[in-house]
């Protein structure tokens, strides 16, 4: 076993451009699916049984399949329905990055769907009933002290998962987009250097991975302020 | 439908066998990450010392990393690692790793810092009277861990448990990316051969999310016997 830092070094540009492809899928993902998903949880939690049990579908399904699945699913199977290679939006689907998008936000929201109701069923009864008596409206209530307090319950878990997919982006490779690890595997081809380009890869979603996590520490602390921890 | 039948008219036959594979690689990456986690638990089980501190630079390198990353670290560069990692000791193996070798290495090597995490929480969050009682009662060492502690740290660890089979299921459809004929594989070969995608990745699809549905129940079960020496608050 060998580390050639000549090559490492030689490797970084190809490599940081993965690294921006990566980054640009992770956020791009992030901000569809963090409206998709809220907008479910409000059907998952809906007291009409259809839209209540669509909301459960949703979430066993996009939770519980690989998003490999979800994006060999959209990328090369949806072209076989007629009624997608017809429609108005075909253009889209022919791009790898737009299919990327949907599979990932799909898989993504599965999550925050579940985050954002365990949230939201977590919030003080009280607290609800304190907004009302003062006279909010129910909107009011929903937007200004549920979902704000809700969105500090889960941030946590929400921290889990988004660094979990941000990982899980690895397999956009398979539809021809060139992240990170597309990058590595395209040095690895042209050296036979099996570990030069994937340890110098690994190290890159490393710092990533400890970004995020940074990030977050600090987002958390800020939603927190008026708790006056630490 | 005759596209799902089994024999040489439908896929049904390579489906079968592609999601046995499947299975048959996360349930042997989750044993390893399952045995590698519990020694990891154990040795890193004090806080602050050198093999906590051990532990936390692996957990930081396998859980910083995507697993489809070592998953080709293992695959490309599996036989020389294992080589040069023998060679001192004076063995000298020239190997081939398979696609499914590599698969559940990198599987069972990157769950066991969840899992290590996890089971080593579960540890401490066993009640300390437990560990003194068996040492006022002399209870041998093996017989206390084996026989109290980690039935007891197993319940609280459970959740954790299923979660992360369930994810490392998933994460096995990488490895059909290092060449290995799983589900997936067929999945694609098939959708390719038939022109018909759409109908295979479903099928594909429907496996896990059915999987990952059955798996709730089964645990439920499991819990209420672990919970059975557990008095119930009457709410």
């Amino acid at each position: 076993m060998r580390f050639d830092p000549v090559l490492a070094w030689g490797s970084m540009p190809a490599l940081l451009d993965g690294a921006l492809m990566t980054l640009l899928v992770t956020f791009t993902v992030m901000a569809v699916g963090g409206p998709l998903g809220l907008a479910v949880s409000f059907a998952r939690m809906s007291r009409r049984r259809p839209l209540a049990w669509f909301g459960a579908a949703y979430v066993s399904v996009c939770r519980g399949a690989p998003s490999l699945i979800l994006l060999y699913l959209i990328y090369n199977g949806l072209a076989q329905l007629d009624i997608v290679r017809d429609g108005p939006l075909w253009f889209l689907f022919q791009h790898a990055f737009f299919c990327v998008v949907i599979a990932f936000s799909l898989n993504h929201s599965g999550y925050i769907v579940e985050i954002m109701r365990g949230g939201m069923e977590a919030v003080p009864a009280g607290l609800l009933e304190a907004g009302a008596s003062l006279g909010l409206s129910p909107r009011q209530v929903l937007w200004k002290i549920r979902i704000p307090i809700a969105i500090r319950y889960g941030l946590k878990a929400y921290q889990n998962e988004a660094m979990l997919f941000m990982k899980s982006t690895a397999a956009v490779s398979a539809v021809t987009l060139t992240d990170l690890t597309a990058a590595a595997n395209e040095i690895f081809y042209m050296t036979y250097d099996p570990f030069t380009p994937i340890i110098t890869a690994g190290a890159i979603y490393w710092v990533i991975n400890n970004a995020m996590r940074i990030g977050f520490g600090l987002l958390e602390r800020r939603l927190n302020r008026h708790l006056g921890l630490a | 439908m005759e596209l799902l039948a089994f024999g040489d008219t439908g896929y049904g036959d390579e489906l079968f066998f592609g999601a046995l594979t499947t299975i048959q690689l996360a349930v042997f990456g989750y044993v390893l990450a399952l045995a590698l986690g519990l020694v990891f638990a154990v040795l890193a089980l004090k806080g602050k010392g050198p093999r906590w501190w051990l532990f936390r630079v692996y957990a930081s390198i396998f859980t910083g990393v995507p697993s489809l990353l070592i998953i080709f670290l293992f695959y490309f560069g599996g036989a020389e690692l294992v080589r040069s990692l023998l060679a001192p000791i004076g063995i000298n193996v020239r190997l081939d790793v398979s696609p499914f070798t590599a698969g559940v290495a990198a599987l069972g090597l990157v769950y066991a810092a969840y899992l290590g995490d996890l089971i080593r929480s579960a540890i401490i969050n066993v009640p300390r009277g437990q560990f003194e009682a068996c040492e006022a009662l002399s209870v041998p060492r093996r017989h206390m861990w084996l026989s109290v502690v980690l039935p007891q740290a197993f319940r609280i660890a459970l959740p954790g448990l299923v979660n992360t089979w369930i994810v490392l299921l998933k994460d096995t459809a990488l490895v059909s990316l290092a060449g290995l004929n799983d589900l997936i594989a067929n999945a694609k070969v098939a959708a390719g051969s038939t022109k018909e995608p759409f109908v295979f990745f479903t099928a594909a699809l429907l496996f896990f999310v059915v999987i990952a549905t059955v798996t709730l129940p089964l645990v439920n079960r499991v819990a209420r016997r672990l919970e059975r020496g557990q008095r119930r608050a009457e709410v």
